[in-house]
Parts: structure tokens; C-alpha cells; sequence
């Protein structure tokens, strides 16, 4: 679950936290395309680090290095992965150029989480179900969204009482036969998915109740409206956009090697 | 004039055998204060879904008989339509709150009425003052204890405005002392703002001294109704299980004793008064 809980939201209040979610959704997702252009590791640092800064203002440090090191086996895996395929199929000469190409591809998984965390960890899933609203998307597929958040908790919780219940009844779930273990499971996915079934039930008898469905043109509460530092968020990552477009088309970046070559 | 009116109501929940409940015959006054009683399974919560036409428009199967609510016979208005003139309260907090701001989850049926947005703030700040969580606006439900849960169910249902509020059972997740406070912010709803109550509570002492009206239902069918006061003095009451006041019972044995105290009491405070005049009287 540790990996989850990095991107698990806390109401808490920061600059980030206040910006409005599509302008931080295009500045993540410019993020992404970046780290994407790039393959050697100067650039993947580079953008790992300049992170971090905004992590800090957004007051959620606990969180993320929860998350990072939630993510340190995939990363393991992906590195591992790396130079056993750099070393096969790849005409590198070098181990120092194998380990570093497999480096990059580990930071750039991790710039990749590291972007999604921020936005996950400041924005609301109110404010994300809101924000789909305005951009159009119908309202029933943002309910079922807000929902389904609302409700991880509330089943997590759920499944653990069922999970001690039937082990009060002896029920064994740490076994050497991993086949065996996952049948074990079934007596926890039945009553799990029964009160789910339930539950969701109860749930559309209280929208019924408070009129869910009374008109076509439903108005919302809150209203996201984009200001000043919206935009210029936006405008600043269009820029990155932009200069890292030009260092990866004319900017010849040298690899660590190569600087520690020199160097040595 | 009535604002609730049953006449030999019947129904029969899909695939069941039998009917739920079985010739209910009602009359509700507008401001009424009624306590609706009986043993589990005695059709109490299907009643209710009648009154806001669940039964039949969520549930289906047979109902047979009239209903009609402030008006509108409930089996051809959709239910967005009665909503607006009957709230229902749940049992269950947790499952009836969908947003992750109390606020927004107050503002929940307004939206869905699409009512504009300075009317929307209005109602809602009102609902949640009335209630007394208006403090607690830009908290997750999730985070807050039951009793303040069911206080933010109240106020999505007040923020509606409806006529009638109808509350199943709102106190069963709850501890005695937010049990308490809730039923007091029912009764306010009630004597302030002559909202129509009907309240199913199985927690007759604390719940009773509230009721002008007290209505108890067994195996389908009404079997009391009446003021609490000669209601709760009747065999029947006792025999199926209804949880008599203590203070009533208390009542009955002292009178079985050879003390009569006058009036039947509904609270302890009630109880203690009658006694009082009744050994300064003895002495005098």
C-alpha cells in the first residue's frame, strides 16, 4: 500500500495546492513529454532535481519520499531489466555507458512518478472531478470518478475487518502454495464484493433522495476559474517545452563518461 | 390539511411472497412530530420509501392503494420531484455522503436541481448553521464522527427545504450523547421551523418526550396510534417489544403501587416534577 499512499491527496493548504488542476495537468504532462524526448541521464537529473523545489512548497516531502521509495522496486526491476538487454542486444562497449543508459531509463520512470505524485498529492479529486466537469466531460463519468476516490478508504477499511473476521475463524493466508494462498482470498472477495454491492445500493437510494437526475443543466457549487498564475504556469511550461526542444535538436549533451573521461 | 395521505397502501417487494406491509391506512398533519415504532422487520423503512417514492420508482414491485404527499400522488411524479417536498435520512452516515467537502456534499441536491449559484451558497450556509456544522464546511465527511455525519445528512436534506423530513432510524450508529444531540436538532427542526418530522427510532426514552405522535407497527401493519402518552400505557406496546420509556414504565409500577402522579411522563424531568407534587400534596 506505501506506493498508494504517495498518491493519496491531503487537505492541506499550499501555493501548488491552489492552482487550478488543468493548469498543473498541462505542466505535468509537459513534464512527461520531456522526459520522454530525452535518453541520456544529464537532462533525466536535471529535471528530477529542478522537482524538487515544488515539492517543498507544496509541503508534501513525507509523502513523496514515501512514494519514491514505494517505487524503488520497479525501479530496481527496470534498471536490472536495462543492462541485461544493454548488455545482449546493444552494441555498447562500455559497462560504464551500459550502467549509465540504464540509470537514465531508471530516472526517467522516476521523473515520470515524481511528476503524476505532485499532481496527485495537491489536487483534490473534487477539484479533479470538477475540472473533468468544465472540460466537458458528462457529469455521471465525473461522479462515478469523485466516487470511486471517496470510497478507496472506506473498502480498504472494509476489507481488513473482513480479512481479521475470517481469521478469527481460521482462515490461512500465509502459506508456502501460492495457489493455495489465492484461493484462501475467496472467502474475503465474496463478502467484500457483496457489501460493495450493497453499499453502491444504499448509495443511489440517497442520490434518488436528493434528487439526482431533476434537470438536464445541473449547476456546481464550486467554480474553477483560471487567473493570473494559472496562465503563467501554462506559459512557463510551453517554455520548457520549447528550450528543451532546442537542446535536444541542437544541443550536443555530453554523457557522464564522457565528463568523468575528461576529467580522470 | 394532510400533507401525507395513505389509503389501504399495500406492497410487495419484487420476488417477495408476501407484502411488506399490508392495508396502511395514514393521515400526517402538516408539523406534526411523529415517532414511527415496531419491532425490526415490522415494514417501518418500507413505509418511509414510500413517502418519497422509492417504493415504487427505485424498487418496483406491486403497490397497491393511494399515496399521496403534499399533493402529488407519488406513483406518478419521478422521485427528483418528491424529493424536493420529502427528505429522507438514512440510517447509515457513511453511505448516504458522496463528496469529499462537507459544503459540496450539502450542495449536492441543489446542484441536481441546477439551482443558480448565489441561491445555492445561501441555502447551504443556512442548512449548515441550522445544524450547527458550519464550521466543519471544508472538512471530508469521512473525517468527522458519525454524529456529526448525520448532523451533514440532516443539512443536505434541510438545504432542499422539503416540507417533510423523514429519518430511518438516525441514531443507531450513534453513541448516547450524539444521539441526543441529533434528536435535539430534529426537534428544533420541528418547533422553529415547522418542518414535518417523521422520525423511526427504536430509543424511545430519548426520543419520545420530541413526539406529539406516536405510531407502532407490527408484522405489516399499525397496530397503535396515538399521543405517546396513552400509547405507551398499552399492552400491545409491551408485548411486541417495544421499548417502553423507563420513565413510563416507572409510571405504571407506582400506580400499580397505589401512587397515581397525574400525568403520564415523557422525561426524566417530567417524572421528577410529577413525584415532587405528588409527596407535597400527600403531606399537605
Amino acid at each position: 500500500m506505501s506506493m498508494f499512499d504517495g498518491l493519496k491527496f491531503r487537505n492541506i493548504s499550499s501555493p501548488i495546492h491552489r492552482i487550478d488542476p488543468r493548469a498543473k495537468f498541462i505542466y505535468v504532462l509537459t513534464f512527461f513529454i520531456i522526459a520522454v524526448f530525452f535518453n541520456q541521464l544529464i537532462p533525466l537529473l536535471i529535471l528530477f532535481f529542478s522537482q524538487i523545489p515544488l515539492i517543498i512548497i507544496a509541503k508534501v516531502k513525507k509523502e513523496w519520499l514515501r512514494l519514491i521509495k514505494g517505487s524503488s522496486f520497479f525501479a530496481t526491476i527496470i534498471f536490472i531489466m536495462n543492462v541485461i538487454s544493454l548488455y545482449f542486444y546493444s552494441g555498447y562497449s562500455s559497462l560504464a555507458s551500459i550502467i549509465e543508459q540504464a540509470s537514465a531509463m531508471t530516472v526517467r520512470f522516476i521523473v515520470l512518478v515524481e511528476s503524476f505524485s505532485i499532481f496527485f498529492l495537491t489536487t483534490s479529486p473534487d477539484m479533479l472531478g470538477l475540472s473533468l466537469e468544465q472540460i466537458g466531460i458528462p457529469y455521471e463519468f465525473c461522479f462515478a470518478f469523485t466516487t470511486a476516490i471517496r470510497f478507496v478508504p472506506i473498502l480498504a477499511e472494509e476489507a481488513q475487518t473482513i480479512i481479521d473476521a475470517q481469521r478469527a475463524r481460521g482462515l490461512e493466508l500465509e502459506g508456502e502454495n501460492f495457489m493455495k494462498r489465492i484461493r484462501n482470498y475467496v472467502p474475503i472477495l465474496i463478502p467484500l464484493i457483496v457489501n460493495a454491492i450493497r453499499r453502491s445500493l444504499e448509495l443511489a437510494e440517497a442520490m434518488e433522495s436528493r434528487a439526482w437526475g431533476a434537470t438536464e443543466k445541473r449547476t456546481t457549487l464550486y467554480m474553477l476559474k483560471m487567473e493570473r498564475r494559472d496562465y503563467c504556469l501554462i506559459l512557463i511550461s510551453a517554455l520548457m517545452l520549447v528550450a528543451s526542444l532546442y537542446a535536444w535538436l541542437f544541443i550536443k549533451i555530453p554523457t557522464m563518461t564522457q565528463i568523468l573521461n575528461i576529467q580522470g | 390539511m394532510a400533507i401525507i395521505e395513505a389509503r389501504n397502501l399495500t406492497y410487495t417487494y419484487p420476488y417477495a411472497e408476501s407484502p411488506a406491509f399490508k392495508d396502511v391506512t395514514l393521515r400526517i398533519e402538516r408539523g406534526e412530530f411523529i415517532l414511527l415504532t415496531g419491532p425490526s422487520g415490522c415494514g417501518k423503512t418500507t413505509l418511509c420509501r414510500c413517502f418519497n417514492g422509492l417504493i415504487p420508482h427505485f424498487y418496483g414491485g406491486k403497490l397497491e392503494g393511494e399515496i399521496t404527499v403534499a399533493g402529488l400522488r407519488t406513483i406518478e411524479h419521478p422521485i427528483h420531484e418528491i424529493a424536493q417536498h420529502v427528505g429522507l435520512v438514512f440510517q447509515n452516515p457513511e453511505n448516504q455522503l458522496f463528496a469529499l467537502t462537507i459544503e459540496k456534499d450539502v450542495a449536492f441536491g441543489l446542484e441536481n436541481l441546477g439551482l443558480p449559484r448565489d441561491e445555492m451558497r445561501r441555502r447551504v450556509d443556512w442548512a449548515l448553521k441550522v445544524t450547527g456544522i458550519y464550521d466543519l464546511k471544508n472538512r471530508a465527511p469521512f473525517e468527522v464522527f458519525g454524529g456529526q455525519q448525520q448532523r451533514v445528512a440532516i443539512a443536505s436534506v434541510l438545504a432542499m427545504q422539503p416540507e417533510v423530513i423523514v429519518l430511518d432510524e438516525p441514531t443507531s450508529f450513534l453513541d448516547p450523547l450524539s444521539a441526543r444531540n441529533i434528536l435535539g436538532v430534529i426537534n428544533r427542526l420541528n418547533k422553529e421551523l415547522g418542518i414535518t418530522i417523521i422520525l423511526v427510532e427504536h430509543r424511545l426514552d430519548l426520543a419520545s418526550r420530541y413526539a406529539n405522535r406516536v405510531i407502532v407497527m407490527n408484522e405489516g401493519q399499525i397496530i397503535l396510534d396515538g399521543e405517546p402518552r396513552k400509547v405507551f400505557l398499552e399492552n400491545e406496546a409491551a408485548l411486541i417489544g417495544v421499548g417502553i420509556p423507563k420513565v413510563v414504565r416507572l409510571y405504571m409500577l407506582l400506580k400499580r403501587a397505589g401512587l397515581n402522579i397525574g400525568r403520564v411522563p415523557l422525561s426524566p424531568e417530567e417524572l421528577s416534577k410529577s413525584i415532587m407534587e405528588a409527596l407535597i400534596f400527600d403531606r399537605g
